[in-house]
């Protein structure tokens, strides 16, 4: 258990810079998305595989939180907003997967004949969206509510 | 140590006015929330002794800044540009609306500075390129592919960002660029499945076009719903729904082609 829990750390670090590097943060915020990420992307692999047994949304809820406080008590260390090391933070949670089921599904009901397979294709599109709107959600929440209830430290990280 | 802005350097209505409208419109083109962006706002109109308020709109920003208690007021409008998210220039222009606010740069300077910080957004496509076909590898693991399917992932992640950045430069629209992107990565993705090799070809697959999924948008128009700037979030959110379906299609074709089945 240990070994997977750190190679899922391990690998959200590495997912976290990669695609932090699209967005061009600044070099000093690499290192703080990667062990953010890291710690979170973890948190929620041992919320849902533990003896907690999470569902994702819960388990997404806390692990976002979690990387929140992380990104808006260490943001005035690396002197950078928290959403620079937040949203990258978060990326490797991203339901990416949902997102694009969601459409596949959608575009297998405008295809599918018949009652029953439109019924089926319907159910994969309504699950794939909704799980990817509630995880959204659930992430930003979660990860925003430090921001808002810290705002002192939030808003002042550059100064 | 903090000092104030004396009257002599402090900007009229008309040219603060105009300065923060640009730094509205490109920290928002940047990637910022609307809430820092209000901050941002109200804390450097503060500095010189002038109030803001700002009607953000999907392509546009509206300012209006007065003084308190004379007739000096103002009202500009800037368009917000289309370009990539730079958490970069973010930091930057937040670092400068402190500066402007502990009186550590007079009006001039914070304009040139401005003018700067927007002008050197130095981008390494090669570094973002080997990182992100790297990250996606990763994701490839975390979605439990093996080692295969990572070096497949990484290929066709590698294959499609080139592609993208390509297109990209010859001024492609950003729709159609995710479309084919997504496409050559889930042709080439799908290299598993055509040759029987590795135990996760499937992870492959799936993983081989999430680079493309435009993860800060969706986090952002969520971030502004959350503090009531409901015309901006669905803005995003549509943007960024738009590219989910563009990169949606072009791995429906991709897999449509290679005759490999979503679900």
């Amino acid at each position: 258990m240990l070994l997977q829990i750190f190679q899922d750390a391990l690998f959200a670090a590495i997912a976290a810079i990669g695609f932090a590097a699209i967005s061009t943060p600044p070099r000093n915020a690499y290192g703080w998305c990667a062990v953010i990420a890291a710690i979170g992307h973890s948190l929620r692999f041992v919320l849902m595989n533990a003896q907690t047994q999470l569902h994702i949304i819960p388990a997404t809820l806390g692990s976002a939180f979690a990387i929140g406080t992380l990104a808006v008590f260490l943001s005035p260390r690396a002197r950078i907003p928290a959403e620079t090391c937040l949203f990258p933070a978060l990326l490797p949670m991203i339901p990416g997967t949902y997102a694009y089921k969601a459409f596949g599904g959608l575009a297998l009901c405008l295809l599918s004949e018949g009652q029953d397979a439109f019924g089926r294709n319907f159910y994969l599109f309504a699950h794939n969206a909704l799980m990817c709107s509630c995880l959204l959600l659930c992430m930003v929440l979660g990860a925003t509510l430090p921001i808002f209830l810290f705002q002192k430290i939030s808003f002042r990280a550059t100064r | 140590m903090k000092t104030t802005t004396s009257d002599s350097a402090r900007p009229s209505a008309g040219e603060l006015s105009l300065f923060l409208s640009q730094y509205s419109a490109r920290l928002l083109g940047a990637g910022a929330t609307c809430i820092r962006l209000e901050k941002n706002a109200a804390r450097i109109a503060k500095a010189y002794g002038k109030e803001a308020e700002i009607s953000i709109m999907p392509r546009h920003v509206h300012l209006s800044v007065w003084a308190p208690g004379s007739t000096d007021t103002a009202a500009s409008i800037a368009a917000i540009g289309h370009t990539a998210i730079s958490f970069r220039i973010n930091t930057k222009l937040s670092e400068l609306s402190w500066e402007i606010a502990d009186g550590k740069v007079d009006f001039a300077t914070a304009a040139k500075r401005f003018d700067r910080i927007v002008r050197d957004d130095r981008r390494d496509p090669r570094t973002v390129l080997f990182l992100v076909a790297l990250a996606n590898a990763s994701f490839c693991r975390l979605f439990g592919g093996d080692f295969i399917a990572m070096t497949t992932v990484c290929l066709a992640t590698a294959a499609g960002y080139h592609l993208k950045l390509l297109l990209l430069g010859r001024g492609v629209d950003i729709r159609l660029t995710v479309l084919v992107c997504a496409f050559a990565s889930a042709v080439l993705g799908a290299t598993d499945t055509l040759f029987s090799i590795g135990e996760t070809p499937s992870v492959a697959s799936g993983t081989s076009v999430l680079y493309l999924v435009p993860g800060i948008p969706f986090l952002n128009s969520f971030s502004d719903l959350l503090y009531r700037h409901y015309l901006c979030a669905f803005s995003r959110f549509v943007d960024a729904l738009v590219l989910t379906c563009s990169l949606s299609i072009g791995l429906c074709a991709g897999m449509l082609l290679m005759n490999i089945r979503m679900f």
